[in-house]
């Protein structure tokens, strides 16, 4: 599209008015919600002290980063984070729009909103609750595994919570158990969407159902498989707290394997309780989901253009 | 036959796939049915269990003591609930019609700003500040309404997607053709289209609204403008405070009754769930093999 | 879905209206008539009276009866000092995030309840106010009620920025178990003496019962059997230590002490033994909730004076107490409930006089500590009182029943049942106390702070698992010790010491 000439320019957006003018309420929201308070970002670089006030609190450039950085444990929580969240991700996709795909080849409508309504029930509940029903299976002197099924398989009681070596795996579990149902429904959505006609003119040609997933749903929910991939991509360095920290019931025992960013500055700071440091850990993480997303869009717009974020 | 063999696998196989999914995600749910019912002690003793020793309704006698006013906190969530999902809806469709259309000039940079907003946040303190200094909404309805949950970056760029690949823009050139304005063609055509995103993204608001107990937190001390969550949610964290404060709850003894917690933390959750269960039905009718253009050429 | 923009924009017309109209009425009654000048002591009558807001934390649910005590407060403060009160309780769990809101966006704000672990912080970071010299203008009261060696605990460079509440400020650790099986077992508790002691006591009944799971439990979640045996003084976090009370001042690395070693080896050899709850490292549960339900017959906790009376209650039934320490003042004990005045406070004089009262006057601390006369309580013979006729623990309509926490706890009234010398046995517990070399010391931890987030991850590793037994500490202690170091722990101990140091120069 050609640079168009000034009058042009006016008639163009004369013409677009309306559309911009639905954007507004949503982009002043936006400005209050979300822009206005990033005044707070500096906090990450002050020393504060409120009887100065934020703004005028001591500089004290990097220095909240840095026990992020120097502890040993510093490569231990960076490779957990990283880890987990891409193990997530590929995981849930595939379940998400496995299920999904699923869902909607069942004809019996009844059976299919039961499966619907179900899969989200994990969603809804918190991961205080789970990590309670964790406690129920792995607890060493009540749990279900230990006194009810290993002895049935004839194996000794294990103290879960002193084992580091089965949490990748049970976390892995919970974390999809809970999280794919959400997926699912965005995913669903999406292929309802697709128009019938597709299917019906590949099913007189003579293609077999999985052939119709691989060249009709799969191929037209990319578009959202991609945009849900590149957004959790921004999240990599981010982890469910509740998942991390609860779940395993904060054993230290397990550290090792469950201590994640998130997990490792709540636990750093809550005695200093210094606001400096969890602005400076939160902008450490998104500044790197940010400069990975630009990248994978990058990558994204280069290959079709359309389904890049931006 | 081929065909209807094929067929026929992919039905066993989706049911029986579909069954265990379904099973995982119900048991767990009725272990805390269960255990919301059973007696306290016994909860100690014996952990979880799906058939408990003791029964006990201890909990749910608690929580309709303790809490002043449970049938006013049910209202606020409601309203709540059913206002700030329809003005999500509202704001949240308005901003990603535009910017999903090919045609709309600096789309792009719209959406990077709608997209940035998800990664960088100015935390907790500046965000308060903004609402209760600049705009004072502390102890009001709208602090249960606005903050964080009315609109964001994820839902937008969810439906942007959805309205790029759903909308034909065949559909939207025959309609400009008979002389619609844009706003017209938003609500009469677009809308209508896209009764699953809309249901789909009202789903998650109206659950994002119900479950919501942190702005409460945060914004209310008024106990008239407690929202259920909000209610459940201290009584939790009362719990879990002094479950882990022993110097603190060595004193504060001697000031609380005896609270049924393991069974309570359950009572909670149900009491906190079901409405959103209830509720589903209502959004599955959207959930409909969608209009198509078929339906609509011509 | 014929929801028109029509629909969606009345809908949207309709909110902001509404906003409007609630944002107006959010701050209560802002009074920003009261703001006097600093001419505030004396008769204030031609003045209108000042709002203070009150701000603390609560246990549980608001009292339905909450706003006739606020109204009865009120009454009396103007009467006293021309100033109104508005109580704002806040529930325990949201505490810290609300009170912490309410200092850093500026509220109105007037009286704070400051917690032990939160003081040193909220002094760094400016949000308390310097109350020296509004001690001495309006404090007076406050002054004579505290031996002068408990009031240091508050301060830091030598400036006062809190006062403790008055209740037990010293701590004694031992352990509480339930009366029948010492009685069963014929164990008299005057001959148990130490730790070591003990284990006859556990072999005993663990041998005599062998459907217990366990006798020991830990006092509650989170945590440890040293955190309910203290026989160093943690000056503040654990994280250097004065080892002993024999008046030596050097910070050392409690985790290399010999006593350590010993003490973990220990609770070994009973966790081995069976004597010890088996999930004590994970435990989410109160230590009463484990005795209840029977895992465990006893615990080692905290002590006070009246602690059996309370301990009883909490099992459900009768306890013993044996204590295993003599009574120890640390700067922990004293300053750990506290009250200060924040930095947006816009009337501190006020502030200080009515907290002056809390100190001084026996029917403000009554109001604060029981309610009402006549509705909560009524007197029976001064200082017992009882529950009115039909009024009992679970339904009484102001059921706060936070007496430490309000100024002056030896000014409230005690509830029949309670011992009637209960206050002057306190004043005596005080009195008598081992006060460590270090009361008044408060360590700063900002200018090591990158160390020390490091080394609060490895504490929070190590320290369930070794000290509730569940692990070898011939493997793990040697292991933790080298992580701790690899941290920087010695970084802050140095730190800790260059401060002592200081403030004992000063002191």
């Amino acid at each position: 599209m050609q640079k168009p000439t000034a009058p042009k320019r006016w008639l163009t957006m004369k013409t677009y008015a309306p559309l911009y003018l639905l954007t507004l309420p949503g982009l002043l929201y936006l400005l209050i919600n979300n822009y206005m308070p990033m005044f707070g970002l500096v906090i990450a670089f002050k020393d504060v002290n409120f009887s100065k006030g934020i703004l005028g609190s001591d500089w004290v450039g990097f220095k909240n980063f840095e026990y992020l950085f120097k502890s040993s444990d510093a490569i231990l929580i960076t490779r957990n984070t990283l880890l987990y969240n891409a193990v997530f991700i590929v995981l849930n996709l595939i379940v998400a729009v496995g299920v999904a795909i699923l869902l909607n080849e069942i004809r019996n409508k009844l059976l299919a909103r039961f499966y619907q309504s179900v899969v989200l029930l994990p969603y809804l509940i918190s991961m205080v609750i789970v990590s309670y029903l964790g406690y129920a299976l792995l607890s060493m002197d009540t749990g279900f595994l230990n006194k009810t099924i290993l002895p049935a398989l004839g194996m000794e009681e294990i103290a879960w919570y002193n084992e580091p070596k089965y949490w990748p795996y049970i976390l892995t579990l919970v974390h999809t158990w809970k999280g794919a149902g959400f997926l699912c429904v965005v995913y669903l959505a999406a292929i309802i969407g697709i128009d019938q006609e597709y299917y019906e003119a590949a099913t007189l040609d003579g293609a077999s159902k999985w052939q119709q997933i691989r060249s009709i749903t799969l191929p037209l929910i990319t578009p959202v498989i991609i945009m849900m991939t590149l957004l959790a991509i921004g999240r990599i360095f981010y982890s469910d707290f509740g998942l991390f920290y609860q779940v395993p019931m904060d054993s230290g025992s397990l550290f090792n394997v469950t201590n994640v960013i998130d997990t490792y500055v709540y636990r750093g700071l809550m005695q200093l309780g210094d606001i400096g440091m969890s602005s400076a850990a939160g902008m450490y993480q998104s500044l790197v989901g940010f400069v990975l997303v630009l990248l994978s869009n990058y990558v994204v717009r280069k290959i079709n253009r359309e389904n890049a974020l931006f | 036959m081929n065909r209807n063999i094929e067929s026929r696998a992919w039905q066993w196989a989706g049911h029986s796939i579909l069954l265990v999914y379904a099973a995982a995600c119900v048991l767990p749910f009725l272990l805390l049915l269960t255990s919301s019912v059973t007696d306290e002690s016994t909860i100690i003793k014996n952990g979880y269990s799906f058939f408990p020793e003791k029964f006990s309704l201890e909990a749910y006698r608690y929580l309709w003591n303790e809490s002043t006013d449970i049938l006013r906190a049910y209202g606020i969530t409601v309203f709540v609930t059913v206002v700030g999902t329809t003005l999500s809806l509202a704001i949240t469709s308005m901003l990603a019609y535009p910017i999903s259309r090919r045609d709309l000039p600096y789309r792009n940079p719209l959406a990077f700003y709608v997209f940035f907003t998800m990664l960088f946040n100015g935390g907790l303190v500046p965000t308060y500040f903004v609402f209760t200094q600049v705009f004072d909404m502390k102890n009001s309805l709208a602090a249960l309404l606005i903050p964080a949950l009315l609109m964001n970056g994820f839902n937008v760029l969810l439906m942007r997607t959805f309205f790029m690949t759903t909308i034909p823009p065949a559909v939207l050139e025959s309609a400009k053709m008979d002389g619609a304005g844009e706003i017209r063609i938003f609500y009469s055509i677009v809308l209508p289209l896209s009764t699953p995103i809309m249901a789909t993204i009202g789903l998650f608001q109206a659950i994002a609204y119900w479950n919501d107990w942190f702005n409460g937190l945060i914004y209310i001390t008024d106990p008239k403008l407690f929202s259920l969550q909000n209610i459940l949610n201290r009584i939790m964290s009362d719990i879990q405070f002094l479950s882990t404060n022993a110097a603190m709850s060595a004193r504060a003894s001697e000031s609380m009754m005896t609270l049924p917690s393991a069974s309570f933390r359950m009572a909670i959750v149900v009491v906190g769930v079901i409405p959103i269960l209830l509720a589903y039905p209502f959004f599955q009718k959207y959930f409909v093999k969608g209009i198509t253009i078929g339906a609509v050429k011509g | 879905m014929k929801a028109t923009k029509m629909g969606f924009g009345l809908l949207l017309v309709m909110v902001l209206i509404a906003l409007s109209a609630c944002g107006s009425g959010s701050n209560g009654s802002a009074a920003p008539g009261g703001e006097s000048s600093a001419a505030a002591t004396g008769s204030g009558e031609t003045e209108a009276p000042y709002e203070l807001n009150v701000a603390f934390p609560i246990f549980g649910a608001v009292p339905s009866g909450i706003s006739e005590v606020e109204k009865a407060i009120s009454d009396l403060a103007k009467e006293k000092i021309n100033v109104t009160v508005k109580l704002t309780p806040i529930s325990i769990g949201a505490w810290t995030q609300q009170s912490n809101l309410m200092l850093t966006s500026g509220e109105k704000l007037d009286l704070l309840y400051v917690s032990g672990t939160a003081f040193t912080g909220l002094v760094s970071k400016g949000q308390l106010l310097e109350l020296d010299s509004l001690l001495n203008d309006h404090g007076q009261g406050i002054r004579e009620a505290f031996d002068p060696q408990f009031l240091k605990a508050t301060q830091v460079d030598g400036k006062t920025y809190a006062v403790p509440s008055k209740r037990e400020m010293a701590v004694d650790y031992g352990l509480s178990i339930l009366k029948r099986y010492t009685d069963k077992y014929g164990i008299d508790p005057n001959s148990i003496r130490t730790l070591e002691d003990l284990d006859g006591l556990f072999e005993t009944i663990k041998d005599g019962e062998p459907n217990l799971p366990a006798v020991l439990v830990p006092q509650s979640a989170g945590i440890s059997f040293v955190d309910s045996f203290r026989w160093f003084d943690p000056l503040g976090d654990s994280i250097g230590v004065l080892p002993d009370f024999n008046g030596g001042l050097t910070v050392t690395n409690l985790y290399e002490t010999p006593e350590y070693a010993e003490f973990v080896k220990k609770i070994r050899e009973w966790y081995q033994a069976g004597y010890v709850m088996k999930d004590s490292a994970t435990n989410k549960d109160n230590g009463n909730e484990l005795i209840k339900a029977g895992k465990g017959v006893a615990r080692l906790s905290n002590l006070k004076p009246g602690y059996e009376r309370q301990a009883s209650i909490e099992y459900g039934e009768e306890a013993t107490v044996i204590s295993l320490t003599p009574a120890y003042a640390t700067t922990s004990t004293v300053a750990g409930v506290n009250w200060g005045i924040p930095h947006n406070a816009k009337n501190p004089e006020k502030s200080m006089q009515f907290l002056n009262l809390m100190y001084t006057d026996r029917d403000i601390v009554n109001l604060f500590d029981w309610g009402i006369e006549g509705r909560d309580y009524v007197k029976k013979s001064d200082p017992i009182i009882g529950y009115p006729e039909g009024v009992d623990a679970t339904n009484v309509a102001y059921n706060l029943n936070l007496g430490w926490m309000f100024g002056n706890q030896m000014l409230s009234y005690i509830m029949e049942g309670e011992d009637p010398e209960l206050w002057q046995k306190m004043e005596e517990y005080n009195a008598n106390s081992v006060k460590s070399p270090a009361l008044g010391f408060s360590f700063d931890a900002a200018p090591v702070k990158t160390e020390y987030a490091a080394v609060t991850n490895v504490i929070n590793q190590y320290k369930l698992p070794i000290e509730t037994g569940s692990v070898d500490p011939d493997k793990m202690l040697p292991e933790f010790i080298a992580k701790l170091k690899s941290s920087g722990i010695d970084k802050i101990i140095a730190e800790k010491q260059k401060q002592l140091d200081e403030w004992k120069k000063n002191n």
